[in-house]
């Protein structure tokens, strides 16, 4: 097996450790339990194409550093983009002040943490290629999806890029360091027909380099699946509206895994009973079939990390199996006050945000149904072939929206259909996904979560999956 | 020419001033520079105890060169002057990958001239207010929203301020600066048991701190649209008509916005593509952009291209009269900007549905049975189609009274058609957010239940 490399870390920071025991001090000063210093320099780069031109490029740097400190259950919180001393400190006296107590005990001795993993598959690193080498890219999926069809009237292409390097120096010694590749190519299609227009998107990306481009994902697909979206939506019907049996695709329609059970198993929302599963850890939710994971070492995908914005080792993490509620998905917090082991899935977005329980890539594992078998078995439903998105809320309800379909007729797929929005309680649909297939499949790398105003590079994943019956709202 | 609100030209200002000309002596035809300077605090409490207490100052700059009518953009958290010139010297270089596009460039030097001060948009006593006082705000709102017994969890109650410094420089001679304020106050809710949980928010934000809403008004209006939806049922999947809040027709116009944004039209992504002059709504529709009504939140003197801000008609009595550009939209469409230019988009100012002479109480009590929708959950808007379909929460109107909570079920519907279909605009105008809009009701909707 091919040994990838971990990408070398360079210190941006220039800020001797001895300077960071001392800004540590002083966010221990009136008494916190725990202080922890977040320094983040990030690069990031853009490529935009559309009206058959590369409209701009766009370049950005992004560096700070952000000082926290826990007090009971209570966070404080400063930030910086200055990185002088005097502003350091005064962010640390900033975040002190959430304690009110004399200084705490002396600091410990400090060790940088060494690992082996490296969940990121970079050989050519995006960042080190010049701009004008990465323009093809663009160019190869806008014109893959301009020249597909005439009735193709507008496309867009984008390629991006980013680098962080991230340090994490915490008051129990802890000195940890890594650099996150990720990277990026998505098109968006617009067919028109007798003035009806239709869109069409697709993309692909990861913790990868740009040799991906070349070997998993190429370019001309992702212009081509962009545009073969659009022209199929344009010959779609309304979708149905009402209560009826749903097939969901493999890969893509792992987002309803993230959306109805994932931000649920999140840590916070369940040590503050605020989430429907908070009173059901080892209770029995779902059926047999249903086995769930969000696991951060996947090699290579979106929602990877060799650590977490804490500094701490991730582990694949079980969520629920056979149907049983078995792990939450923690943070150094909420572990502390739930007195349970940490997971390493505490993320936050960049140096300005405090770190809160995140999913990086959650699946629902593979079944034992063979997918044609689960397709025979409907005789009239809807299946769902992409998903946009979706959202919940602690209640459990949930909603996501398909932006293509079909309907299924005698166990069939006939008639494609366009968007609608599916709508469930959490709860609900585990009780009633019937049947899952054996084919796990994982979605487009493109996919960003948001929680609490911050964003995270996630994937997700799933097998072919039947639900017993699910609210579709369209207007046929 | 200058915007700013003092004669002297602020540190930042130079700064900005500084690199333009840096940026034109390194082969800049054109470029801008913006600069912001921000001061935020937040204060986050749940139970009575403080959770999070966030406060930081920050600043960031943005720059965009255009050569040989090519365009790159930077931005930079670090604000080294080395580190800012290799930005731009990297920016003019990589100006040659992007291709030349005519209708690229800054916008020319506006002749409108805009009284900052008349705007309102900075309360002093927003940047004089303890913490004490900060975190009092969100303790006292969440005790009293907990008082009511039928409340059974809290999300928590947030009390926040932002105080912060725009400039903007650019090579046509545009210099601008100004100072805005924010505070906002809110929270969030629960009611019913874990298997049967309900949940809503309210919040107030606003520039100055005496015109936001007190403690008591935030909580008791978050607790009564908590407790309202306790005990929902689940409706057959029917049409009919569905009045819509005034939160939800904000987020109705926000749709709008975005179809008709300059932007989505060139870029043929809008249903309303070919549209302008024309109905796209029944007479009773009158939509505006407004960037100068003094003191509220979507106010400012300037857009990012430095184009002075107004008030334009977006839709006169159904019949759609201007998209809203930034320079660059407003070229390629052959029109002019509407000072709506928000980085390299374009974003609303105060955009809201002109007010119609109903009570909002009458509205519902005219309704023989329909649904009154609260809030939606999810994506589902289609700006090429202008399509929705979103997840819904409701209460079912029955003989002109609110009968039941509904809950799981989805609305859709077009947005031409919903504009077309309004058939009567409530006088319940309020700006809780840049874009607004009083309650209306609509003929009819799909909505999918079981």
């Amino acid at each position: 097996m091919k040994q990838y490399a971990a990408l070398p870390f360079e210190d941006h920071f220039r800020i001797p450790l001895e300077d960071l025991k001392k800004i540590l001090a002083s966010a221990l000063s009136l008494g916190g339990d725990f202080a922890e210093i977040f320094l983040e320099y990030g690069i990031y780069n853009f490529i935009n194409m559309e009206e058959d031109i590369v409209k701009e490029t766009a370049e950005s740097v992004n560096l700070g550093l952000g000082v926290r400190v826990i007090s009971g259950e209570k966070t404080g919180y400063g930030y910086s983009n200055d990185l002088s001393f005097e502003k350091i400190k005064k962010a640390a006296l900033t975040a002190a002040a959430i304690a009110s107590g004399g200084a705490s005990s002396s600091l410990p001795r400090f060790r940088g943490l060494r690992y082996r993993h490296n969940f990121y598959r970079v050989e050519k690193p995006a960042h080190r290629i010049p701009m004008g080498k990465k323009l093809p890219l663009v160019r190869e999926a806008y014109f893959a999806a301009r020249n597909y069809d005439e009735k193709i009237k507008k496309v867009k292409a984008a390629f991006q890029d980013s680098l962080q390097y991230v340090m994490i120096v915490n008051s129990e010694g802890l000195v940890a360091r890594d650099v996150r590749p990720l990277v990026k190519l998505t098109c968006v299609a617009i067919a028109e027909k007798n003035g009806k227009r239709e869109y069409g998107y697709f993309g692909g990306g990861g913790r990868v380099g740009v040799e991906y481009f070349s070997r998993t994902q190429t370019p001309r697909r992702i212009g081509e699946e962009a545009a073969r979206e659009a022209l199929l939506l344009l010959e779609a019907r309304e979708a149905p509206a009402g209560e009826m049996p749903v097939v969901l695709s493999p890969g893509h329609s792992g987002v309803l895994i993230h959306e109805a059970v994932g931000h649920l198993l999140e840590a916070d929302f369940n040590r503050k009973k605020t989430s429907v599963f908070w009173d059901k850890m080892g209770k029995k939710v779902g059926g047999h079939q249903v086995t769930i994971f969000d696991d951060p070492t996947i090699p290579a995908s979106r929602g990877s990390y060799n650590i977490d914005d804490e500094g701490t080792v991730p582990q694949k993490t079980l969520l629920i199996e056979k149907g049983i509620v078995r792990g939450w998905l923690q943070d150094r917090l909420s572990a502390g006050i739930m007195n349970l082991p940490l997971t390493g899935h505490g993320r936050r977005q960049d140096f300005t945000c405090i770190p809160i329980p995140r999913m990086a890539n959650t699946y629902i594992d593979r079944g034992e149904y063979d997918p044609e078998e689960i397709m025979k078995s409907v005789r009239k439903g809807f299946y769902v072939d992409r998903l946009q998105g979706g959202q919940v809320e602690d209640s459990g309800k949930f909603t996501f929206s398909v932006s293509s379909g079909y309907l299924i007729e005698g166990g069939k797929l006939t008639a494609p259909v366009k968007q609608a929005t599916l709508i469930g309680s959490n709860i609900d649909i585990l009780k009633k996904i019937q049947m899952v297939g054996t084919d796990l499949a994982f979605g487009l790398q493109t996919g960003t979560c948001g929680k609490e105003g911050q964003e995270a590079p996630v994937n997700d994943g799933c097998p072919t999956l039947k639900i017993s019956a699910m609210t579709v709202g369209g207007t046929g | 020419m200058k915007f700013g609100e003092s004669k002297k030209s602020s540190e930042l200002a130079d700064l900005a001033e500084g690199l333009v000309a840096f940026g034109r002596a390194s082969g800049a035809d054109e470029i801008e520079i913006h600069v912001s300077d921000g001061y935020e605090f937040s204060v986050d409490v749940r139970k009575g105890e403080i959770e999070n207490l966030v406060e930081a100052r920050s600043r960031v700059l943005g720059l965009r060169v255009i050569r040989d009518k090519r365009t790159a953009f930077a931005s930079s958290s670090d604000l080294s002057l080395t580190t800012l010139r290799r930005l731009v010297k990297r920016a003019i270089k990589r100006a040659e990958l992007a291709n030349p596009d005519e209708f690229a460039g800054l916008a020319p030097l506006s002749p409108l001239k805009i009284d900052v001060a008349s705007l309102n948009l900075f309360d002093p006593e927003v940047t004089t207010l303890d913490s004490k006082t900060k975190i009092g705000l969100a303790l006292e709102t969440e005790r009293i929203a907990l008082e009511d017994k039928r409340i059974t969890n809290s999300h928590g109650a947030s009390f926040g301020t932002n105080e912060a410094k725009s400039v903007l420089a650019n090579s046509n001679g545009f210099l601008g600066e100004y100072n805005q304020s924010y505070c906002g106050l809110s929270v969030g809710l629960q009611a019913g048991n874990t298997d049967n949980l309900v949940e809503d928010y309210w919040f107030s934000s606003k520039r100055h701190f005496r015109e936001l809403d007190p403690p008591e008004k935030v909580a008791r209006t978050a607790v009564a649209r908590t407790v309202r939806q306790i005990k929902p049922r689940k409706i057959k999947t029917q049409k009919a008509p569905i009045i819509f809040e005034p939160t939800m027709t904000s987020w109705l116009l926000g749709f709008l916005f975005a179809c008709a944004s300059g932007t989505s039209i060139y870029q043929k992504a809008s249903f309303l593509v070919g549209k302008l002059g024309r109905r796209i709504g029944n007479q009773k529709v009158t939509v505006f952009d407004d960037g100068l009504l003094p003191g509220l939140l979507g106010t400012r003197p300037f857009d990012s291209d430095g184009v002075a801000c107004r008030k334009t008609p977006v839709v006169e009595k159904g019949i759609l009269r201007n998209y809203l550009c930034n320079t660059y939209a407003a070229r390629k469409l052959k029109l002019r900007s509407t000072g709506n230019a928000d980085g390299s988009g374009v974003s609303p100012t105060n955009f809201y549905l002109h007010a119609g002479d109903i009570p909002a109480a009458k509205i519902i009590s005219s309704t023989e049975k329909g649904l009154l929708l609260v809030r939606t959950l999810g994506h589902g808007l289609n700006p090429v189609t202008g399509d929705i379909s979103r997840g819904a929460f409701g209460l079912w109107i029955e003989k002109g009274e609110i009968a039941y909570p509904v809950t799981e079920i989805t609305i859709s519907g077009n947005l031409g058609e919903i504009l077309e279909n309004v058939e009567s605009i409530g006088d319940d105008l309020e700006f809780l957010g840049p874009v607004a809009g009083p309650t209306i009701k609509i003929k009819e909707m799909t909505i999918a239940g079981n």
